[in-house]
This record gives structure tokens, C-alpha cells and sequence, in this order.
């Protein structure tokens, strides 16, 4: 016997008994049980006939080394980042949006070199960024970004590097980050990416 | 899992040589220990524990139904004060005793009713560290202010809670009593801090928003200020009067059942009405909240929002449109009843436009529940033409669904509107021209609500939500700031011409009262499960993945099971919290109600008739 078809039998039973109570007990207080029993017996079997519908979890992506052959490769794994893990979509969009809360990330891989992306992610708080996308004066985002390698987020060098890739390829721009550069676990960590030696000017072209 | 059985011998031997009370409770310890041998042994010593489990139960429907019911019994001590505070008030200003008799019966409830609440919040809060505790810690690190805060505002709340009560007769007249009202005011706005603090924790769950490093303080109150919080705190505390309404109402319902005598019959018929009164001016502005909400979830995030109204939940709200539809209709019945009943002469002047109420509130219902794609063999969609049906297509969409629920709520206004004026006659000079304004306001407003419901089938989504929408709302809560004070004016100088009459209803109008207090419990238990679903695998949408057994949704019909069993239990303790807090008064006297307190007239909420407001001179 399916769940379905058992839970059917419950409710059946559930109403049934509130029949009988209505039917053969005089006392208000149980008859009321009753009642109360049958509506809840015939909300069941609303609730079974509809379509049964299960929502299942997807695989969570993992992120294995060994699987990185090509700087594509590595902006797939960029882009599952950025809307999971990552949270960068939580704020940010690709492409113009009246709910986005933080810039609009659509050809900023072609804007930004991949050192001023990899400071920005790491220590958001070096520039003050703001928002020039009206008329008047700028005005400060809603949410404030966080410094993407630490908690709660934590992302490792190896994720960042690959969101990098992703923001890289969504913009049409060729990867400028070779596989060869990820961290292999348990050997020593690569060279830090060079923070961007940055004016103001690269500030003002970020917006 | 060897080393703590020989710490139970132990202790059972050290038990054995103090006596027989100790032993009794080192087995009794025992005893409620051994599930937690049973999740220390699955537990692997290293690794922190993200997830206990709890055998043949599961651990997610034991904190399903726990909070549940604490979440029930938490919106009726929080719409019981609101409720009681309001009848209190209606007394001060009135005069009428009644109505201070009603708020405090009802305040004696909250005592026990705020202790059962806080025992299931703490059952709550150590299964959740218990069965949770990555989450909790989570939660913790980003919240733990707002924990200080909440205790802090326990505190007072319970402090104001003992001086309301307490005080209640020693605060009767004069300016003790203005001070009295003052404390029910105190009692209401701390509970309101009470709802809203734990509301950010669990709306930060559905639409979190990205911490930035920072002090404790700034870390949580940016997660507090997070896109739905405001939205839910809304709609839980109108949600919380329906709720405060129509369990009062129920309450009356099954006492009237069960009334002895015609006094009863007469008070408890009263209380009906009021219970059913306030349920439903909250529910009239229930869909207005929900519909913000709504928005503000697509405006957080596109896919939540799709995953709630067109994904696996999207049948949910044919059930939800059921249950309202249930609630209106039972909302009215009883109006009608009372029109029919209550104003004797009354139920044949009503007759047709209850029918054409009726038919109207059955039509909107049809509409509301059509789904939008039908669930077909792959022959019959090709009859159809495709998943959607030619006709039923169009009208499941939410521009159909919008325009039926806004006239669902005008005819429910015009259901009160027609009770509120049965048995007088207009005097004033001007009561025509009113008359008249009032019939094509309310035409008018409907052809509006129609042709922007219509239109919003022509024009993008984003139009219809933004602006066609909110028209249709702003045309109903018109109607509604339009009608309500002419119909009062009216009704100041208008003439008694049928006495009201109280107990008189049949007894399907307890039943009735039941059932609607019954549909807004199962509503609230329906939409907990939308909320918590809508962020599928996720304990934190998008920030922290729920890997446990439990990540997927179950389907509705289990569901449905978990909320039937949720809405018993806790109409069974508050049946059980009515039972404690009256069974004293039973004790006092035979009878509940005194000859003083008797209901006469119209209640004043209903705007009855100055001269029969007044009490009875008794007669010798």
C-alpha cells in the first residue's frame, strides 16, 4: 500500500469516527471533538488528492582539484560559486535589476583587472564604493560587502580564483587564470595574488 | 556508549544504598536519558555534531509540531492582549460593563496561556540546540544580542502581565483606571517587540542578507533588517487578532453550545458575535499584508518567489485559497445567521441579497481555487491543447486570483454593513443621498476592481503587481474608509425599529465558529509550511545548507497530516487553558453570568442604537 493510499485510510478512519461521535454521543464537548475531526479528516483528503509533490535536494557541488583541466573548467566552477556558496547573488546581479542591492556585476571581468577583482573580494573595504547610477549625488549601497575569504562565507583562494574566471568569461573576456595557479592540497600555498596598485580612477571605473 | 551504561550501574548501586527515592529517580533519569545513549551513538567523537536524530519520529517533525505550537500559542497570547485591551478601552469610553467583563474573562486566560507558551518556546530552544546545533551556532554568533534583548523584554513583559491582571480590580475606577488602561497598553506594545524580535530570526532564515564584519550589535541588527522582516511582522500581528478573534469566538461557540440556561445562551451568543466581529475586521485586512509579503519575497529573490507561486508549492495555494474561501463563507454565514435569527422580521427583507452574496462568494472561491496547469494524462493535454486549459487557463492565473479575493473581501464588508443596519430606519434628511453615494461607491468599485483585473491580463507583470495590484487594494480599503463612517452617521440619528435579540441562534452557529477558528489555525499551520519550505534545502536560503536527512520538502499530504495533528493538539490545550482558568468561577456560583451584566441592545461595535445601549431597569 502506497503513503498516499495509508494516509487516505487514516483520514477515512479520522472522519468516520467523528460521524460517530456526532451520530451517538449527546455531550457537547465530544460532539464538537467530532466535528472538529471530520473537517480536519476532509482537509487530509483535499490536501491527498492534489498532486504529490516531493521537493528533493541537488547534489552539492564540491569542488575537486583534480577535475580542473582548463581555464573553463574553472569558470564553471566559478559560476556554481557565485550562486550558491558564494552568495554573491544574494546582492549582486548580471545585468540591470530594479531589486539588486550592490552593483550590477554584467562586464565588470572586462572593467577590472583580476588583481583589483581578487582585493575588492578579499578587502572590500580598501575603496569606498559608491553608487553613481543616478542623477544627483552618489549615494552609499544598501548592503555593505564583506570580506569574501572569511566567515561566515569563507571562501578558499582556489574558489575565489574560480569565481574570478566565471566573472572573466561572463564578460566576454579571455581567462586570465591558468589552473596551474590553484593551491593542491597539502602542498605549499601558491604566491598571493598582487593587489592592483590603484588610483582613483580605477574606483570611479568600477560604477 | 559502554562508559555511560557503567556510569548508570553506578549510579543505580550509590541509588541502592541511599534508599528507595533515590533510586527511583536514578531509574527515572535513566529512563529519559537512553534516546540520548541513542544519538550519542551515532555520534563520531571528532567532528563537531551538525545533526542528532531522534528514532521513528525524526527529528525535523518533533521541531515541526513543537514550534508549531508554540508559534499557535505564542499569536493568541499575543492577539488575546490586543483583543481584551480593545474591549476594555470600548468599556472605558462606553460605559458598558459587558465589554469589561468580556476583556477580563479573557486575561485570566493569558496568565496560564503565557506559561504554556514559554514551556514550549524552552522545549523548543533545547530540541533546537539539541537536533540543530551547527545552525544554532550559527545563529548564535550572528544574533546573540537580540537573545539579551528578547529575555529583557520577557521580563517586562511578565512584569506588566502580573500588574494588568492583578491590578484589574484594585485599578476599577477613576484615574487607577486610566493607568489600568495604560498597563493594557504597555502589555500590548512589549508583546509587539516580542513578536518582532524572533520574527527577524526567522525571516533572516528565508531572506538573509550577507554580514559584514563589525561589532555584535551592528552584525545583528543587519541581519534584522533583513527584506521580509517587516513584511511578516505585519502579517503575523493581524494575523494574530484573526487568530484572537475567532478562538474567542469558538470559545463562545461551544459555551453556547453547552449553555444551561437563557442567560448563558444570551451572554455567550454575544461574545460570539464580538469574537466573530473582530475576526473578521482583521481578516479584511489580511489579504493586503500577504500580498506585500508576496512581493517583497519576489523582490528578494525571483526563484523563492517562483518556488512558493509556480513550483512544487504552487498547490499549496489552491489549498489556501480553499481554507479562505471556507473562512469567508462561515464569516458570513454567521452574519447571515444573525441577520436571520438576532432581527427577527429581518431574514425576509435580506433574503435575495444574501443569495446573490452568496453566489457571488461561491463564484470567487470557484476562481480562486482553478489552478493554472492541470494535472493530465499526456491524451488529455493534447485535447486541451496543452498543460493549461483554454478556459480554466486564464482563470488561474494571479490577475483572476487578486480581482476574486478583493471582491470576496467587498462582499464580506457589505455582509457586516447589511447586519450593521438590520432593524433600523434612517431619519436623517440626507440618509438617501448617502444611500446613494454609498451604491455606486461600492458599483463602482467593484466594475474597478473587475476591469483592472481584466486588464491585467494585457499588460506586463511587473505593471499588473505594481500598479494594477495595489489599485485594486487601494479601491477595496476606499470603499471600505468610505462606507464605515457614513454608515455610522447614519445610523446615530436612525430608529430602532426591531429590537435585537440575543441567544436565540440555532446551533449550527456554534459550529460555525468552531469551524472558523478551526480554518484560520489550519491557514496559519498551511503558510508555516510554505515559509519553511519555500527555502527548500536550505536552513539558511543560499548561506547554510541543510545536509541532513531531512533537506528535501515533504509533499502536501503528509504535510497536511503533520498540520492536522498540530491544529488538534493545540485546540486541545487551549480547550484545557479554558478549562483550568474557569473551573474557580464554576466553583464560585452556579451561574456564569450575573443578571447585571446581561447583554442588551446592540453591542457597540456594532453601532447600535444609543437608546438600547443603555441597561434594562430591573424589573420588580
Amino acid at each position: 500500500m502506497s503513503e498516499v493510499a495509508r494516509l487516505q485510510l487514516i483520514c477515512l478512519s479520522v472522519v468516520g469516527c467523528g460521524i460517530l461521535i456526532l451520530l451517538f454521543i449527546k455531550s457537547v464537548f465530544p460532539r464538537v471533538i467530532g466535528f472538529v475531526a471530520i473537517v480536519l479528516g476532509l482537509f487530509m483528503l483535499t490536501a491527498l488528492a492534489v498532486p504529490q509533490m516531493r521537493s528533493l535536494p541537488p547534489v552539492e557541488e564540491k569542488f575537486d582539484i583534480a577535475t580542473v583541466k582548463t581555464p573553463t573548467d574553472l569558470a564553471s566552477i566559478g559560476q556554481k560559486i557565485f550562486f550558491s556558496k558564494g552568495q554573491c547573488a544574494l546582492c549582486h546581479t548580471i545585468g540591470p535589476s530594479e531589486s539588486a542591492r550592490c552593483p550590477d556585476l554584467k562586464g565588470i571581468g572586462a572593467k577590472l583587472t583580476r588583481e583589483f577583482l581578487y582585493e575588492s573580494l578579499t578587502q572590500p573595504q580598501a575603496y569606498i564604493y559608491q553608487d553613481y547610477r543616478h542623477e544627483g549625488l552618489p549615494k552609499m549601497y544598501p548592503a555593505e560587502m564583506p570580506a569574501i575569504n572569511k566567515n561566515p562565507i569563507g571562501l578558499s583562494r582556489n574558489e575565489i580564483l574560480s569565481v574570478i574566471a566565471f566573472l572573466q568569461q561572463m564578460s566576454g573576456e579571455p581567462i586570465s587564470i591558468n589552473p596551474s595557479e590553484l593551491e593542491v592540497p597539502g602542498q605549499a600555498p601558491a604566491a598571493p595574488v598582487k593587489a592592483a596598485q590603484s588610483s582613483p580612477m580605477a574606483v570611479a571605473q568600477a560604477h | 556508549m559502554g562508559y555511560q551504561g557503567g556510569w548508570i550501574q553506578r549510579l543505580l548501586r550509590s541509588g541502592s544504598e541511599h534508599g528507595g527515592t533515590l533510586l527511583g529517580l536514578a531509574i527515572a533519569a535513566g529512563l529519559f536519558s537512553l534516546p540520548a545513549l541513542a544519538f550519542g551513538a551515532d555520534v563520531a567523537p571528532a567532528a563537531p555534531t551538525e545533526y542528532r536524530d531522534i528514532p521513528y519520529v525524526g527529528s525535523r517533525n518533533v521541531i515541526w509540531v513543537v514550534a508549531q505550537l508554540h508559534l499557535l500559542l505564542a499569536g493568541f497570547v499575543l492577539g488575546v492582549p490586543m483583543f481584551a485591551w480593545v474591549c476594555e478601552v470600548v468599556a472605558w469610553r462606553g460605559g458598558e460593563k459587558r465589554y469589561d467583563k468580556l476583556a477580563k474573562e479573557f486575561t485570566k486566560l493569558l496568565t496560564s496561556a503565557y506559561a504554556t507558551t514559554a514551556l514550549f518556546g524552552a522545549i523548543l530552544l533545547f530540541l533546537l540546540i539539541a537536533f540543530y546545533p551547527k545552525l544554532m551556532n550559527y545563529l548564535t554568533d550572528i544574533f546573540f544580542p537580540s537573545f539579551i534583548l528578547y529575555c529583557l523584554l520577557f521580563l517586562i513583559e511578565t512584569a506588566t502581565l502580573y500588574l494588568y491582571w492583578y491590578g484589574w480590580d484594585a485599578m476599577a475606577t477613576g484615574k487607577k483606571k486610566t493607568f489600568h488602561i495604560f498597563l493594557g497598553f504597555m502589555l500590548n506594545f512589549f508583546a509587539f517587540f516580542i513578536m518582532i524580535v524572533p520574527n527577524s530570526w526567522a525571516t533572516f532564515q528565508a531572506s538573509p542578507v550577507v554580514i559584514a564584519e563589525g561589532t555584535d550589535m551592528a552584525r545583528a541588527w543587519a541581519a534584522t533588517w533583513n527584506p521580509t522582516w517587516w513584511p511578516v511582522n505585519i502579517h503575523r500581528i493581524i494575523a494574530n487578532v484573526v487568530l484572537g478573534g475567532y478562538i474567542c469566538g469558538a470559545y463562545a461557540g461551544i459555551r453556547y453550545l453547552s449553555a444551561k440556561t437563557q442567560e448563558e445562551r444570551d451572554h455567550y451568543d454575544w461574545m460570539g458575535y464580538v469574537g466573530n466581529f473582530i475576526g473578521v475586521f482583521g481578516l479584511l485586512s489580511l489579504p493586503f499584508a500577504g500580498y506585500w509579503l508576496m512581493r517583497e519575497i519576489y523582490q528578494y529573490n525571483q526563484q523563492m518567489g517562483i518556488t512558493l507561486m509556480g513550483g512544487f508549492l504552487s498547490w499549496l495555494f489552491i489549498l489556501q485559497a480553499m481554507l479562505i474561501g471556507v473562512l469567508f463563507l462561515g464569516s458570513n454565514y454567521y452574519f447571515w445567521l444573525g441577520i436571520t435569527y438576532r432581527i427577527p422580521g429581518s431574514a425576509l427583507k435580506y433574503r435575495k441579497p444574501m443569495l446573490a452574496m452568496l453566489t457571488v462568494l461561491l463564484l470567487c472561491l470557484a476562481v480562486w481555487m482553478t489552478p493554472h496547469s492541470l494535472v493530465a494524462s499526456l491524451e488529455e493535454a493534447a485535447k486541451m491543447g496543452g498543460s493549461h486549459h483554454p478556459l480554466l487557463g486564464v482563470l488561474g492565473v494571479m490577475s483572476a486570483k487578486m480581482t476574486v479575493s478583493n471582491l470576496m473581501i467587498l462582499v464580506t464588508f457589505m455582509s457586516f454593513i447589511m447586519y450593521w443596519r438590520a432593524g433600523k430606519q434612517d431619519t436623517a434628511g440626507w440618509a438617501k443621498i448617502a444611500k446613494a453615494i454609498m451604491g455606486a461607491v461600492l458599483v463602482l468599485a467593484g466594475i474597478g476592481v473587475i476591469i483592472l483585473g481584466v486588464w491585467g491580463y494585457f499588460v506586463p507583470a511587473i505593471i499588473r503587481i505594481n500598479y494594477f495590484s495595489t489599485s485594486q487594494v487601494l479601491i477595496v480599503i476606499g470603499v471600505m474608509l468610505t462606507i464605515t463612517p457614513l454608515t455610522a452617521l447614519l445610523l446615530k440619528s436612525a430608529k430602532t425599529t426591531t429590537e435585537m435579540v440575543w441567544g436565540k441562534m440555532p446551533p449550527r452557529a456554534g459550529y460555525s465558529l468552531v469551524l472558523n477558528a478551526i480554518m484560520v489555525i489550519l491557514l496559519m499551520t498551511l503558510m508555516g509550511y510554505a515559509r519553511s519550505s519555500s527555502r527548500v534545502h536550505w536552513h539558511v536560503y543560499g548561506v547554510v545548507r541543510d545536509t541532513s536527512q531531512y533537506a528535501f520538502s515533504p509533499a502536501l499530504g503528509y504535510a497536511s497530516g503533520i498540520m492536522a495533528l498540530c491544529t488538534f493538539f493545540f485546540c486541545m490545550i487551549v480547550a484545557f487553558i479554558f478549562w483550568v482558568a474557569t473551573m474557580g468561577d464554576k466553583a464560585k456560583a452556579p451561574s456564569a453570568v450575573s443578571k447585571d451584566a446581561l447583554p442588551h441592545g446592540m453591542p457597540a461595535m456594532a453601532g447600535a442604537s444609543s437608546a438600547l445601549d443603555a441597561p434594562k431597569a430591573p424589573k420588580f
